[in-house]
């Protein structure tokens, strides 16, 4: 008999049975939520779903939350665009898309809402873009059939994502695509010139060519090519010498010296290198600007903490939902159970607890009482809580560091920008150069000196050097996003690759929480009392009622009524006409005097006394062991420093082979710790679990974060590990490394290139159909060499660095 | 050589056509989304189903 439920894959409860009936089959299930679910998807005849999916789905809410609430003018005008012909159109992250029959579930459960008009989903981003019949349908029928099949939509602000981001990878697709069709019959016409098809002594002919060319490369310079014009105007209005300046000024001057050199009848024109120049640079800025918005995703993710909505408490104490946008300071709202806190503000009356992991990385909820304050983004666990609104919108803790993260991901690294640096020399460098040639043909023979500059600038054209870097930036930040390792700073990819230490943080990093059951008592059998106290704990988000309820994950669950969650105590309930407690000692065991064997214990009791002790305990995490061997093989020594006491340190110090520890680690003493290694010339990487750790992640090179893509802490951190495995940081830098040896040999062939065929195209011995194959051969090199980056052993805790050198 | 007065705006035409069917498909969605429909050729046809796997 299956144990778990069909919809969702969590265990069975013990007492009540539901089952559904899917495809005439009946299925147990694990509560009516799931029922609906399972039974509305069955008839709607997509129960397909069911044998395509890979992942069980996300339990959906017991009572379909209050969908018609989102029925409101005011909400539709921030989260809902209006299109022509009275169509609707509004963005939302949906929680619980975990795989492609995800995907092919929303598609087919929205498409068949009446006015409904069509779907997209984003599997990857985790966005739907419904457009809807404004007359026939509304948002919150969307929400509605949405919920039902067990998926949580939040509709994202229409007007923040006023399609900026889709806009411009149409309009960067467009101009790549003309650019390579001009491209391609660029050099189809120039090739009939290059090999002479033509006899040199037809002229008409000839002409006619490459008025051909003119014509074919037109589009691609004056269309595709206007990013570069834009850039170069705007980089040299703020007198500054952007990658933009010598790339617009190269096109222009080809470009214009082709025309003038057709309109003359002189010796060679240049359409087909513009063509390809501007199609290779156009091809590597589309690689980085997909890269770039694949890490605005995470951006969303954090937008998605922050509620779409509030509900505003009214003088006369009526309750209304309204945008959050349009809170204002004063108002007073009133946050349910579960719910999210739309702006920053101070509590009003009850204390409540609140889940603030988001924002601290503290993952025990914290009591807040009246006249605390209340941070935007944070939980209302036990609710409702009525809370006044100080702050709201852009002004509040949340949307500071959001702004904060999307800073860290516009920001150019470092290496882009050197390189940027060192392609503006060296274009300068040529146009000296190219000014040389033309005086010195002038003076030996004026005839030639037109296509001798001219080959120069086509020959040494900037592009391997402006390519080099980002193509191979970008394919190690594609790599390494696949393998769960998300870089916040581009620049960590470099020093990554130098890292010679790695400081580990003990608790949350190479270890983390595991709940052992001690000392049952005798009347119960130890699964007998872990079903109990797991019924207790299920419905908690405490951490220890969560360790809880997963030890017992494979225990069928007990039935335990008038389950009451006690603020800050424990949770109590009745079974079998016992009065059962789980919590701290003094709250479980109220009667007795505290022991202090149970001081740190969870114990579960009831009246007649203790039923079993839980003590959290820890357990080296998955793969860590692993991990450290494979940075010892890559060179890299291991510490651990840790602020817990010394014996626990030394133990998993010895249980995975690290040599260095340190115990009673304030986070001061693993700064200085850090601080000596680095000036000791080490480039030090540490790996933490964010919060606690963000002062030691600042101070060292590369600043590592375990956890999952909503963690804020991780707006400190260079690179979030987002893989619970730890094995992902050592193949992170062997791939780093992998990079780094990729990018300088790149850089290093553009300049052996470049040096070597400048000389020759200035002396004039590179007729120009070889000048523009070598720049295109150049590129081509660039680019191929990148995708060659991971391309060995994904295991690449064995490869080595050096390759390159064979 | 005369022919290619003639094939010449031939392939003119046939790179313009392909240029204008590839704006429409850019602007009609085809491109939005490059990560989805790798995901979608929903996996194996009915008959060699797997058995079902209790979900874990």
């Amino acid at each position: 008999m299956n144990t778990a439920c069909w919809h969702c894959g969590e265990a069975l409860p013990t007492g009540e049975q539901f089952s559904a009936t899917v495809s005439g089959q009946s299925h147990p299930v694990c509560c009516i939520g799931c029922r609906a679910a399972a039974e509305w998807i069955d008839q709607l005849g997509l129960a397909d779903y069911y044998r395509l999916r890979s992942e069980p789905a996300l339990r959906p809410a017991a009572s379909p939350n209050d969908a018609a609430s989102w029925q409101h003018a005011e909400l539709d005008r921030h989260l809902v665009r209006e299109l022509d012909g009275g169509k609707q159109e509004a963005i939302m992250l949906i929680d619980g898309v975990r795989c492609a029959a995800c995907v092919w579930l929303i598609e087919r459960a929205l498409g068949v809402v009446p006015g409904v008009e069509s779907v997209q989903v984003n599997a990857v981003a985790r966005r739907a873009r419904v457009t809807w019949e404004s007359a026939r349908c509304s948002l919150a029928n969307i929400i509605e059939a949405l919920q039902r099949a067990g998926y949580r939509a939040l509709p994202l602000d229409a007007r923040a994502f006023a399609d900026s981001r889709r806009a411009e990878s149409r309009s960067a697709l467009k101009r790549l695509i003309v650019a390579g069709f001009g491209a391609m019959q660029a050099m189809m016409f120039a090739s009939a010139l290059y090999f002479g098809v033509f006899d040199a002594n037809d002229a008409g002919t000839r002409d006619l060519f490459r008025w051909f060319g003119l014509m074919v490369s037109s589009p691609v310079v004056l269309y595709s090519a206007q990013p570069f014009f834009a850039g170069a105007m705007r980089a040299l209005r703020a007198r500054r010498l952007a990658m933009d300046v010598p790339v617009a000024l190269a096109i222009a001057i080809i470009y214009g010296a082709s025309i003038f050199e057709s309109l003359r009848g002189g010796h060679e024109v240049y359409f087909d290198s513009v063509s390809m120049f501007v199609f290779f640079l156009l091809l590597g800025r589309h690689l980085e600007m997909r890269a770039r918005h694949r890490a605005g995703d995470l951006t969303d993710a954090l937008a998605k903490l922050t509620p779409a909505y509030a509900d505003r408490v009214a003088a006369d104490g009526s309750i209304e939902r309204i945008s959050a946008s349009a809170l204002a300071g004063g108002d007073r709202v009133r946050i349910a159970s579960g719910a999210v806190v739309p702006a920053d503000g101070i509590l009003l009356g009850n204390p409540c607890r609140v889940d603030e992991s988001m924002l601290s990385g503290e993952s025990a909820a914290v009591t807040k009482r009246a006249q605390d304050s209340l941070v935007a983004g944070s939980v209302v666990l036990s609710g409702p809580a009525d809370m006044q609104v100080q702050r709201v919108g852009a002004d509040t803790v949340l949307a500071a560091i959001v702004a904060l993260v999307s800073r860290a991901q516009s920001e150019r690294p470092r290496l882009a920008l050197s390189g940027e640096r060192a392609a503006a020399r060296f274009v300068a460098r040529v146009l000296v150069l190219a000014s040389l040639t033309a005086i010195g043909w002038s003076v030996v023979d004026p005839s030639r000196a037109f296509a001798a500059t001219l080959a120069v600038l086509v020959v040494s054209c900037p592009c391997a050097f402006a390519l080099a870097v980002p193509a191979a930036l970008t394919r190690s930040l594609a790599l390494l996003a696949r393998q769960g390792v998300l870089v916040v700073h581009a620049d960590a990819i470099e020093k990554l690759a130098m890292a010679t230490h790695a400081v580990f943080d003990k608790t949350g990093t190479l270890s983390e929480p595991k709940m052992e059951i001690h000392h049952v008592d005798a009347r119960f059998a130890k699964n007998d009392a872990l079903a109990l106290a797991a019924a207790l704990a299920r419905n908690s988000h405490h951490p220890v009622a969560r360790a809880i309820a997963q030890a017992a994950a494979g225990v069928p669950a007990a039935q335990v009524g008038q389950i009451e969650e006690v603020a800050g105590s424990g949770v109590r309930g009745t079974f079998a006409a016992h009065d059962l407690r789980l919590g701290h000692a003094a709250f479980a065991l109220p009667a007795h005097a505290p022991e202090p064997s149970l001081a740190d214990a969870v114990v579960l009791a009831d009246e007649t006394g203790v039923i079993a002790e839980f003590h959290m305990s820890e357990q080296e995490r998955s793969g860590a062991r692993a991990a450290i061997s494979a940075l010892a093989c890559l060179g890299v020594s291991v510490e651990i420093a840790s602020g817990d006491v010394e014996a626990r340190v030394v133990a998993m110090a010895r249980k995975l082979g690290v040599d260095h520890h340190h115990a009673r680690q304030t986070p001061a003493d693993k700064l200085d710790r850090l601080n000596a290694l680095r000036a000791n010339a080490a480039c030090v990487i540490a790996v933490g679990d964010g919060i606690n750790d963000a002062p030691v992640l600042a101070g060292a090179d590369v600043a590592v974060a375990m956890g999952n893509g909503s963690d804020l802490a991780q707006a400190s951190s260079d690179i979030v590990l987002s893989a619970t495995d730890l094995t992902a940081l050592p193949r992170a830098i062997a791939l780093a490394r992998e990079t780094m040896t990729v990018l300088r040999r790149n850089q290093r062939w553009a300049l052996a290139y470049n040096l070597l065929a400048i000389p020759f195209a200035a002396l004039g011995f590179v007729p120009p159909w070889l000048a523009a194959l070598g720049m295109s051969l150049s590129s081509l090199v660039v680019v191929l060499n990148a995708t060659r980056i991971g391309r060995h052993a994904p295991a690449a805790t064995g490869s080595q660095p050096h390759e390159a050198m064979a | 050589m005369n022919i290619l007065l003639v094939l010449i705006p031939i392939t003119v035409l046939l790179a313009l056509g392909a240029c204008i069917a590839f704006f429409w498909a850019v602007d009609h969605d085809q491109f939005d989304d490059l990560d989805t429909p790798k995901l979608l050729p929903l996996l194996d046809p009915p008959d060699d189903a797997k058995p079902e796997d209790p979900p874990a």
